[in-house]
């Protein structure tokens, strides 16, 4: 086992400044994630030939991914840094912001656009008030909850995002995140009176028919969220919300 | 109400889609499958063949509505989806991303083969009845030259790729399939089918070489 553990990160000051390219090397301890290892480094904010420099900037929050904020590009590919482990990658790991959105400083960037794309595709459930309705709560099979709760642990990191090859920041493309949340709103007991809405928003522009099935979304998802099979499903809903549109509601 | 069939995207993207099927990709597989009669020879081929097919009924109005058309239309509107997609060959090693891109050259492929291949039977044959009264003999002068030949099997390999990997996304994006597990048996259903349209493909083009 090697005794340092070397880092090449990728550098930018401002969001509008070019980036550029530092070597870290830090002592090796077993055990250690990318975001201990970047720790390490603003204790010490040293490149490896001395200079002392800024030290690094970067997100992260829970260290159990389950927040979404420490995604970062490690060794090429969109991952969580606190449950990357150190010993698990080859060195020199190389550290990149996501590229699909706007770099603000260093490893940190501004993932806002998928917020807008929630909010966009109508990824919430209307209560009726907050009075008492008489009423207990909705009721779902254990099938459906099973499968419902996959979908539920999105955290909105922008891994399958920073993947998908039709997602990009020029374009506005609604992504595999905001398509899975509708996919789960719909079949919530009372998220699935605005079923419709949610519908609509996904096929009008840049919405679910965008996709271009390469898939690398669902091999990204460092939640194994089953985000292709929603995709299909919504392929189906929106299949037969375009009979509706045609010919006229069923029910 | 705004709704799914007021807006243009939409409806647009699920046309091209199912233009690809029908009637493009079914003329794909109907004019492999008439082509691989070449085997039965010259005078089979240009009677039965081609003699049969000119003979149609509104052959013109046919040709035009149900085979050029909806082919321009899957073509230009193809080339509108391909621009502005920012992906990464390398970065994602997998098969289906590695078939999204291959989707999309294909594309491009196919389109520049067919104004050869279109060109040089069906528009040339307009001016040169000669063409089309022994196009048996036509095709084997082409295909006799090596590289038209190289660059007809490629034409052909690349035309069964964009159908059988397009049926394979289209039945995710009309969501017949949803499943993992569906999505894979349909994928090794649709790599089935561009096995033996390729080998119905050159079997066609082994029948014209003397």
């Amino acid at each position: 086992m090697a005794n340092t553990i070397e880092l090449d990160i990728r550098r930018q000051d401002t969001p509008y400044s070019p980036p550029y390219w530092q070597r870290f090397s830090i002592p090796h301890r077993r055990g250690h994630n990318i975001v201990s290892a970047l720790m390490v480094i603003r204790e010490h904010p040293f490149t490896q030939e001395g200079k002392r420099v800024d030290p690094v900037a970067w997100e992260f929050n829970c260290m159990e991914e389950v927040c979404g904020a420490c995604s970062m590009m490690i060794n090429g590919r969109p991952r969580q840094a606190c449950s990357t482990l150190v010993d698990s990658l080859e060195q020199p790991i190389r550290l990149e912001p996501l590229s699909k959105f706007p770099v603000v400083r260093d490893l940190m960037v501004d993932r806002s656009k998928i917020f807008n794309d929630l909010k966009r595709v109508r990824a919430w459930i209307e209560i009726d008030g907050a009075w008492d309705i008489h009423q207990g709560a909705p009721r779902i099979s254990p099938v459906a909850w099973k499968e419902n709760y996959l979908y539920s642990r999105c955290m909105s990191c922008g891994c399958c995002l920073e993947a998908c090859p039709e997602y990009a920041t020029e374009k506005d493309f609604v992504g595999p995140a905001a398509l899975a949340a509708v996919r789960l709103m719909n079949s919530h007991p009372t998220g699935r009176y605005h079923r419709r809405q949610r519908l609509h928003a996904i096929m009008g522009d840049d919405g679910l028919s965008n996709c271009g099935n390469a898939q690398n979304c669902v091999r990204v998802c460092p939640k194994q969220i089953p985000l292709t099979t929603a995709i299909g499903e919504l392929g189906r809903q929106t299949s037969l919300q375009l009979l509706r549109d045609l010919f006229g509601e069923s029910e | 109400m705004q709704t799914s069939i007021h807006n243009r995207h939409f409806l647009l993207r699920r046309l091209h889609s199912l233009f690809g099927l029908l009637p493009v990709g079914g003329f794909l597989i109907f004019h492999l499958w008439e082509n691989s009669q070449s085997r039965f020879g010259q005078t089979h081929y240009n009677e039965q063949v081609v003699g049969w097919l000119q003979g149609i009924n509104y052959l013109i109005l046919v040709e035009i509505f149900f085979i050029a058309l909806p082919l321009l239309f899957h073509a230009a509107y193809g080339l509108v989806i391909l621009h502005g997609s920012q992906g990464n060959w390398n970065r994602y090693p997998w098969l289906h991303n590695r078939f999204y891109w291959l989707q999309r050259l294909s594309g491009i492929g196919i389109l520049l083969f067919l104004l050869f291949h279109v060109g040089w039977t069906r528009i040339l044959g307009i001016w040169q009845p000669e063409i089309r009264i022994d196009l048996f003999s036509h095709m084997q002068e082409l295909l006799i030259n090596p590289y038209l030949f190289l660059l007809y099997l490629s034409g052909l390999l690349l035309a069964v790729f964009h159908l059988c990997n397009g049926l394979w996304t289209m039945a995710i994006s009309w969501g017949l399939t949803t499943s993992v597990e569906a999505q894979r048996i349909w994928f090794y259903f649709c790599m089935l089918l561009a096995l033996l349209l390729g080998a119905l493909g050159l079997h066609g083009m082994l029948g014209f070489l003397p």
